[in-house]
């Protein structure tokens, strides 16, 4: 018996020693190559200007932590940029998982030892603002520069901006588009064009679907009911800003046209790939709409399809605005941070804004549209198809504002109920309505729709 | 013949049940050894289809793999062995010590299983912050070091020694404490052993109080690291189920080691009263 036990004891022990192996392996490597750092001596930037001679903290040393989730390496890179100008400067980069981040990070804030810098995400903006310090960059200086800040004044103050624009794009499979004869020429502009050329995409076999034309399964409040509404020149919420306005004629006509696209065209199906964005990685369908994130999955996850993109249709070639879209946001400042973290902080933030290598590395990142006004037509950003598409009509994008959840999940459960519970459709956007409504009364969300350049 | 014919539907059972309980790790382990696209795949072969490796290889790009699960290990050994000594020792003074307010005491620690973990996060929290133990191990471990459910089953499991042995040894000259780890611990260890496996299992996978109180990557333990492979918009599934297949060598060891008396002593535990 002892001989059995020590016997799988050295197994394992000698598994796992194995594996450490690997796993160290990895970590060395990744130190033996990591690139050299340009220090600037000069002044950088546009209108934010970014002077690194100037001394941090008198040349004293002083540490930071910045907070972020899930992209070690990116955040690494501009610290190392930063802290190779400044070496009295240490900013220790915490990485947390995505989800629980939003707990953790509202209780480190409250107290005294939060992070004086912390990444942000704009759905966690009421949780996370009152512990926001206000930038120090004078806000003409960020209106010059980049787009969208006035959507981010409160009171006079700006905390956070977007860096980057994400939107929904159609994605296509470009071995199915040849193999139905399509071409370049049939990219269509129209949600008519549209959908005829996903009837050509549809595969059946007798009643039996076997490829979908398009597919919009679990996405479509995100993806079609939160955004086409601005086509047919309807906000989400009316003019007080708070009142959801998912009931409208704008709303009941996508949520028609989507009814009839699996039921009249049959060019997809409810039942039929259960996540739009996997039944395209899958090879199942062969087009879907979805956010720029989809790029990177796409080139991470489902490395055998071969995709292009183009831009969403319209409804008649001239829409009031093309779609929604959610910013990518610059970091926060916790305010509850000793006074001379907080000014390294506002330096670090100032300095990721003049940068327009670092602006450029984030939005290729996270597959955003670059906020920064000078970047619009960058090399390579317009190097990312999924950027490039976007490029034209960037200006006829919306942003509502950091929406309430229950926009997405009353308007997913009312697309649920139409699909499979056979609700019609004014029955389910009302009972909708009512929920957001209900829902929003703890919120002190304010719709920044009215802030769009084309607002009529 | 019908005991005959019983006992093969039994096994059949078992052994139907056991292909059910294991299945999910079998398949983990294979897809350990698959390509995101695979592991996605529509069309699901328990097998890989293309055996590779870089999921294993690449663990470390997510977070510092070796060195989280060298303090997993650390944490849970430590944790473990303080809650296997105050659950004995406490299990030991309820149970053949008599006091008054005993039977209050006992109450009061079966009381502190009844509270569910959400309601008493927030207060750990802020004590631990005025403690100054933030981003500190003694966060994971001091409150850690007593198990209401550790001293409930060394109670019941001490409970079933004679009293008779320590009067004996109190004859003989022994004193408390020479009773309690020359005669009682050794005699205890089938309830030990059950205590260790709980313990390590749950040291082993506590996700959030870790993840609360532990900023440092350096001092990160691996429940935590594994969240890390759920990103914003996608999962990393093969380094994921890679990361967790080695993670749950450790446990595997205490169980192989302790499960004949993990058995025994969560029966004695069950029947002594």
């Amino acid at each position: 018996m002892m001989k059995r036990r020590a016997a799988a004891l050295t197994l394992a022990v000698s598994m796992a020693a194995g594996l450490w192996g690997c796993g160290g392996g990895g970590s060395a490597s990744t130190a033996e190559t990591a690139p050299e750092v340009e220090v600037p001596t000069e002044p950088f930037g546009d209108t934010i200007k970014y002077d690194p001679s100037v001394p941090i903290n008198d040349g004293k040393d002083i540490t930071v932590e910045l907070w972020e989730w899930g992209s070690d390496e990116l955040f690494q890179q501009i610290i190392d940029g930063y802290t190779a100008m400044h070496p009295n400067v240490t900013i220790k980069l915490v990485n947390n998982p995505w989800e629980d981040y939003w707990t953790k990070l509202p209780l480190a804030l409250d107290g005294q030892n939060g992070p004086a810098i912390f990444n942000v995400h704009n759905s966690y903006h009421e949780n996370m603002i009152n512990y926001m310090a206000p930038l120090e960059i004078p806000l003409e200086d960020l209106e010059a520069d980049f787009t969208g800040v006035e959507a981010h004044v409160i009171d006079g103050n700006v905390y956070y901006i977007d860096y980057g624009m994400m939107t929904g794009s159609v994605y296509y499979n470009k071995e199915m588009w040849e193999a139905a004869g399509l071409t370049d020429a049939d990219i269509p502009k129209t949600w008519d064009e549209m959908r005829e050329v996903a009837k050509k995409l549809t595969i059946r076999d007798g009643d039996r679907l076997i490829q979908a034309g398009l597919n919009f399964n679990d996405d479509f409040h995100q993806n079609y009911l939160l955004g086409l509404n601005y086509q047919l020149g309807e906000n989400l919420f009316l003019e007080d800003g708070r009142t959801p306005n998912v009931t409208s004629d704008a709303m009941k006509q996508i949520m028609q046209m989507l009814v009839d696209m699996y039921q009249v065209d049959g060019i997809g199906s409810a039942d039929f790939g259960e996540k739009s964005s996997d039944s395209f990685g899958q090879g199942q369908s062969a087009m879907v709409i979805q956010w720029g994130h989809y790029y990177n999955t796409l080139n991470t996850t489902w490395t055998d399809i071969d995709f292009g993109v183009f831009e969403i249709p319209t409804f008649d070639g001239e829409p009031y605005a093309y779609n929604r879209y959610n910013g990518e946001s610059t970091f926060g400042i916790n305010k509850n941070a000793p006074a001379d973290q907080q000014a390294v902080a506002q330096d670090f933030v100032k300095y990721f804004l003049a940068n327009d290598d670092a602006q450029i590395a984030f939005n290729l990142a996270m597959s955003t549209f670059p906020a920064k006004k000078s970047l619009a037509d960058n090399p390579e950003i317009m190097a990312n198809p999924s950027l490039s598409v976007l490029a034209e009509h960037i200006d006829h994008y919306i942003w509502p504002g950091p929406m309430p959840s229950t926009m997405e999940t009353s308007l997913k459960k009312a697309g649920e109920d139409i699909f499979y519970n056979g609700v019609d459709i004014d029955t389910a956007l009302n009972a909708a309505q009512q929920e957001i409504i209900r829902d929003m009364q703890s919120s002190t969300f304010t719709s920044v729709e009215d802030l769009y350049k084309y607002a009529q | 013949m019908k005991r005959k014919i019983s006992s093969i539907g039994l096994n059949v059972f078992l052994l139907v049940l056991g292909l059910v309980t294991v299945y999910p790790f079998i398949w983990m382990l294979s897809s350990s050894f698959k390509q995101n696209k695979e592991i996605m795949a529509l069309e699901q072969h328990l097998l890989p289809q293309q055996f590779i490796i870089e999921n294993y290889i690449n663990m470390n790009a997510h977070f510092n793999f070796i060195r989280f699960f060298g303090n997993s290990l650390l944490i849970t050994l430590v944790t473990t062995v303080l809650v296997l000594y105050t659950s004995t020792i406490c299990g030991f003074v309820l149970s053949k010590y008599k006091f008054k307010g005993r039977d209050l005491l006992f109450g009061f620690v079966l009381s502190t299983m009844m509270i569910p973990w959400c309601v008493t996060i927030i207060p750990k929290y802020s004590m631990i912050q005025a403690f100054g133990w933030m981003d500190s191990y003694a966060a994971l471990i001091i409150p850690a070091a007593f198990s209401g459910f550790g001293i409930f089953m060394m109670k019941q499991h001490i409970a079933s020694i004679p009293d008779e042995i320590i009067e004996a040894a109190r004859i003989d000259g022994a004193n408390e404490f020479y009773i309690f780890h020359k005669i009682i611990f050794p005699m205890a260890k089938n309830g030990i052993s059950s205590i260790a496996i709980f313990q390590f299992l749950w040291a082993w996978e506590d996700y959030l109080w870790p993840y609360l109180v532990i900023n440092s990557q350096e001092k990160q333990l691996l429940a935590v690291g594994l969240k890390m492979f759920n990103g914003q918009y996608s999962t990393d599934y093969g380094a994921l189920f890679a990361a967790t297949t080695i993670s749950i060598i450790p446990v595997l060891i205490i169980y192989l080691f302790f499960q004949k008396r993990f058995i025994a002593g969560i029966a004695a535990s069950a029947v002594k009263g």
